[in-house]
This record gives C-alpha cells, sequence and structure tokens, in this order.
C-alpha cells in the first residue's frame, strides 16, 4: 500500500527526467529557450509537486493550496513541464511554446493554469511569495508557500528587502529555494559577481539555511520534509545543483544558458534523456 | 461603522491625512483591508489604522519593491492591499513592480503616493513627483486618480473598494489644499466634474490646481469672462464625454497640473482631443526641466503653475478668435 523510500525516490527520479524530456519537447517547438537553468531546477520541481506541495490540478485556485512562484522565470519550461505531468494543463500546450497567444511563453504567466504569478523579471518572486505567505497567516490559511530563485538572480538588491522582511514577520510558512547552479547568463558568478558565502548571506538575514545536493532526490525529499526548518524563521534550502543537468553537452557551461534546439539538438538530448 | 465623524479635523485640510482616514473607515467596513507602510505612517496620516487593525498593518521600512511586491503577494491571496508610499519612490524606484506584478498581472493594489508634485519644493528635485501621473498612466489595468481636496481624497479612497484592478492615488504633501469639491456630488471614478460654469473657455485642472482654476474663473467672471472649470481628478479612466462637450461649447481649453506637460493631464486631454475634436488648447504645468529648491508655491509660481498663469492662457485663447 505505502511506498517505500526507495519506490518513491524512484518515481520522483522518472518525473524529473520526463520534465527534462518535455523541457526540450517544449524548447523544440519554439526553436529554442532557457536549456541550463530548467534542467537544474527539475529534480527540485519534481519533489515539490509529486511528493510536497498539496495541490490540487483540477482545481488550480483552491484557496488552501501550497503556493509555488517561480522567480527565476526564464526556467518557465521546466515549469510548463511539471504542470502538464501533474495535470493542470493538457500536454498539448507544451508544443506551443512562444507560439502566437499560447498561454505558454518564456515566462510564467497567470493566463495559464497552476501559475501563481507572472514572473521573469528578476528579483520579484521573494517579495511575492513574502505577500503571499502574510496573506495566509492573516487569514489563517495553512498553506505553505515555496519560491524557487536563480543564483544569479540574487544581484538583484529587491532579493534582500523581502528576505530582510521575511525574517523581520517571522514567516515560518515560507520556503526559497535557491538554485544554485554557480553559472549565469554571461559566464560564472565567481567571474561576474561573486555571492559566496551563499548560506552564511541567508542566515545572516536570520533565515534557517540547510545545504543540499539538488540533484540527490533523498537530499531533496528530506529538505522538503523537515519543513519548516524552525518555527520562527523562513527556511532556505541552498541547492547546489549544475546548470543543464543530465544533458552532457549543456552541463556546466553558460554557453547552454539559453540556446537554439534543433531536432538535432532534441534528438541528442532526447538520447541521454532516455524514454522510459 | 467606524467613528469617522471627525475624519475632516484630522485630515486637516491635506489629502494624503485624508487617504489614512479613509483607510480607517474601510479597515472597518472589509475584513480583507491591510495598509503596507514604507516607512510613511504618518506621511499619511495611518496610526489610527496600526492602533485599530495592527494585525492587518505591515511595515516594510524603506523598502519600495518590496512593499509593492508583497502587496501584490497578499492580493493574490484575497487582501486588499493599500500602499502607503512617497510619490517619487513609489512611482519611480518601484515603477516595475508596479507594472509587472500589479498592473500586467492585474492584481487590486492601491497605492496612496504622497508628497507629489513639487509639495517636497525644499527637498529638491530628487524629491519632486512631477512623471508619475506619465509613468502610471502609460499601464495598462491601472486606474489612476488625483483628488483635489480632503473631501475627495477620502471618497475616492472609499471608491477603490468598487475598482477591479490597480490603482494610483496621487496624493499631496503638507501644503494646505482648499476645499473645492461639494461633498454632497459624490466621486465617481472615471467621471469629471464641473465646478464652474462658462462657455468661453474650459479649465480642465487636477490636484492642487484646481483650487487655482476656480480662483481663476471667479476672477475672470468680474471681467465679464464665463471660463468653466473641471475638476479632472479621474486620469484614467479620462471622462471622455464631459471633456469634448467642454470642448464642443468653449472651443478653447486649458490645462492645469503639477505635473510635467510630457504625459500628464494635459497631455492625455490633448491625445483625446486631438483626434476626436481638435481643440486651441494651453497647458499649464511643469516645463521640460528640473524644478528648483524652494516653498512649493514659490517653486510653482516660478515654473507658472498659478492662478495668474492660468488666467493668461485663458486670455491669450480668448485673444486668439
Amino acid at each position: 500500500m505505502s511506498e517505500s523510500r526507495a519506490e518513491l525516490l524512484t518515481r520522483l527520479e522518472r518525473a524529473a527526467q520526463q520534465i527534462r524530456r518535455d523541457v526540450f519537447r517544449a524548447l523544440r517547438a519554439g526553436g529554442g529557450g532557457h536549456v541550463g537553468g530548467s534542467c537544474s531546477a527539475a529534480d527540485i520541481l519534481s519533489a515539490l509537486y509529486f511528493h510536497r506541495m498539496r495541490v490540487r490540478p483540477q482545481e488550480p485556485e483552491w484557496p488552501d493550496r501550497d503556493r509555488f512562484v517561480l522567480s527565476k522565470g526564464h526556467a518557465n519550461a521546466a515549469l510548463g513541464a511539471v504542470l502538464a505531468q501533474a495535470g493542470f494543463i493538457d500536454p498539448a500546450i507544451l508544443d506551443r511554446f512562444y507560439h502566437f497567444d499560447s498561454p505558454f511563453g518564456m515566462h510564467p504567466d497567470i493566463k495559464m493554469a497552476g501559475i501563481e504569478m507572472c514572473t521573469g523579471a528578476l528579483g520579484h518572486g521573494l517579495a511575492i511569495a513574502t505577500g503571499m505567505a502574510l496573506g495566509a497567516r492573516m487569514q489563517k490559511q495553512a498553506f505553505h508557500t515555496f519560491v524557487m530563485i536563480g543564483d544569479g538572480e540574487l544581484h538583484e538588491g529587491s532579493n534582500w528587502e523581502a528576505a530582510l522582511a521575511a525574517s523581520h514577520y517571522r514567516l515560518a510558512n515560507l520556503t526559497a529555494i535557491i538554485d544554485f547552479n554557480k553559472i549565469a547568463q554571461s559566464g560564472r558568478l565567481t567571474e561576474l559577481v561573486g555571492l559566496d558565502p551563499m548560506a552564511d548571506k541567508w542566515r545572516a538575514f536570520g533565515w534557517e539555511v540547510r545545504e543540499i545536493d539538488g540533484h540527490d532526490m533523498g537530499a531533496v525529499v528530506d529538505a522538503l520534509d523537515s519543513l519548516p526548518f524552525h518555527g520562527e524563521r523562513p527556511s532556505a534550502i541552498v541547492a547546489h545543483t549544475v546548470k543543464g543537468k543530465g544533458v552532457s553537452f549543456a552541463e556546466d557551461t553558460y554557453l547552454w544558458h539559453s540556446n537554439n534546439v534543433t531536432d538535432e539538438v532534441y534528438a541528442r538530448a532526447m538520447a541521454e534523456l532516455g524514454a522510459r | 461603522m467606524s467613528d469617522s465623524g471627525n475624519w475632516r479635523e484630522r485630515a486637516a485640510t491635506q489629502t494624503r491625512l485624508a487617504f489614512g482616514q479613509a483607510l480607517l473607515e474601510l479597515g472597518a467596513r472589509d475584513p480583507r483591508t491591510v495598509v503596507v507602510s514604507a516607512d510613511t505612517q504618518d506621511l499619511l496620516g495611518i496610526r489610527p489604522f496600526i492602533e485599530r487593525f495592527r494585525e492587518r498593518f505591515i511595515e516594510m521600512g524603506i523598502a519600495e519593491q518590496n512593499a509593492i511586491g508583497v502587496a501584490a503577494g497578499l492580493a493574490t491571496t484575497g487582501m486588499r492591499p493599500y500602499v502607503c508610499a512617497y510619490a517619487p519612490f513609489i512611482s519611480a524606484r518601484s515603477m516595475e513592480q508596479v507594472r509587472n506584478d500589479v498592473a500586467y498581472a492585474r492584481q487590486r493594489v492601491v497605492i496612496g503616493a504622497a508628497a507629489s508634485g513639487i509639495s517636497l519644493g525644499v527637498a529638491g528635485g530628487t524629491h519632486h513627483s512631477l512623471e508619475d501621473l506619465a509613468l502610471m498612466r502609460s499601464f495598462p489595468n491601472m486606474t489612476v486618480i488625483v483628488p483635489a481636496d480632503i473631501e475627495e481624497a477620502y471618497q475616492a479612497t472609499l471608491a477603490t473598494q468598487d475598482i477591479d484592478g490597480p490603482v494610483y492615488l496621487r496624493l499631496g504633501g503638507r501644503v494646505e489644499e482648499p476645499t473645492v469639491t461639494d461633498p454632497a456630488v459624490p466621486f465617481r471614478c472615471g467621471k469629471a466634474r464641473v465646478l464652474r460654469p462658462g462657455n468661453d473657455v474650459a479649465i480642465l485642472a487636477c490636484g492642487a490646481m484646481v483650487s487655482l482654476a476656480v480662483q481663476t474663473s471667479d476672477d475672470l467672471r468680474a471681467a465679464g469672462i464665463d471660463a468653466r472649470v473641471i475638476n479632472v481628478s479621474s486620469i484614467k479612466p479620462l471622462d471622455r464625454e464631459t471633456i469634448l462637450a467642454a470642448a464642443v461649447e468653449t472651443r478653447r481649453i486649458v490645462t492645469a497640473e503639477e505635473h510635467h506637460l510630457t504625459g500628464g493631464l494635459g497631455g492625455a486631454v490633448a491625445e483625446l482631443l486631438s483626434v476626436e475634436h481638435p481643440t486651441r488648447m494651453r497647458m499649464i504645468g511643469m516645463p521640460d526641466a528640473f524644478a528648483s529648491i524652494g516653498p512649493t508655491v514659490k517653486v510653482r509660481e516660478k515654473y507658472g503653475m498659478s492662478a495668474a498663469a492660468i488666467e493668461r492662457a485663458c486670455r491669450e485663447l480668448l485673444d486668439a478668435r
């Protein structure tokens, strides 16, 4: 009856690979897009939507649903992929990525079921998620708010305004997940503007922090199952990830932050991601 | 109902304080009302709200971008946030949050933007807000309102309850704003109100310029000139019907605002009339320059935002007949 841990992890890992395949499906339909940040986020998205979050795909506006805000909105292909796999949207929408009048563009748009906010201009999501967590508290709702933030995105100062406020208001119902893949559009963060020590920054802002390997499904599940990390502090999961994870030619390089996805690229990616 | 009877006394002729008093009333009417401050508790007179509804008050500190983002997040959960802020900072510094999180995502966030125009005259150009109407008016979904006095500020704030979308309420500073509207004529969003009749020329004004327009009209009447005064507090949506009627009936339009001549009330009226009914116009407002430092009224006068300048503009149009 109940799922063993091994079964759980296998199920989530498979779902994550499906997200990656669907990312390439969407990107091929659109001609290209953000491979790197979509693939680095895939395992965490799988664990959120298929294990941790309480959501109702058939009732996307269910008031007590957990909230997820993709602050690094350029990974919207991965979010669309997980929403399709979860049943929020028709998987056929994946084939309309970037298409005229599609609800599925480069960045999340509330026109699409399951999307909580229009994001992608970087540095917006944490403030929005903070507002959602405050709204839950004021209305005595039990939902938890998750926000995924890109590492390069943390250059935007607005994040740190929100980080201050969330800890001031002791929002234990808020979790920030940092997709720490170490690479932005122009290169390595250490060569742009460095962000280390990442975890210490969040601790200094009053957050309870855990660092995990964002591709170790057991570690991802354990972190999500331990939330909140502290009864009176917001939680931060610093997830060490690999940009482009799962596709060898796209891994750990800024060249695949965003790139063209031709039929040939698609075929190479799918060969590595293996249909199951 | 709240003890709102003495709100006029507490608003002390200032629209920014009338906003705070109206929030107290809204807090009592609607449990979803939540007030978000950017270290502006006295600026917008919200301490009574805080005392009464502490659990529905959020201080964000000096962080306008965060205040707007948080308000948008609150709105998604069904709360009705009112952001209290300085006009120059909330309109410019957090403009992207207003555009994306509030206007594009069409969240019901009301922004109370105090100390607008050159009300912070002595603070200098860094603290003047002379482009906010142009910025806010350019966003789809936004409603933009400039109350002329405390009566209208109070009514307009209450009226936001029924506006299904974001609102930018432009409020004044510490300069006295004389009462010119009739509290018995209710504020309606999208409706301009005629304050003085007249068919020789029409003065379309908003905010602090409305009382100067009324004064101008009264002065001109003594000289046998009937200047219609229209309080265009609703910059967006614009009351096309009332403005077009004024253009048809008077054939001369003067606009007056404490804002750059680019993109504000004058711009909105010109956009309408140039297409629908080309009409001779004069525009009173801030020319393409950063304003001098100084007391508000003196700075206004320097750049032609005075009753004398409005009267000159009216006479120029009449002479051009």
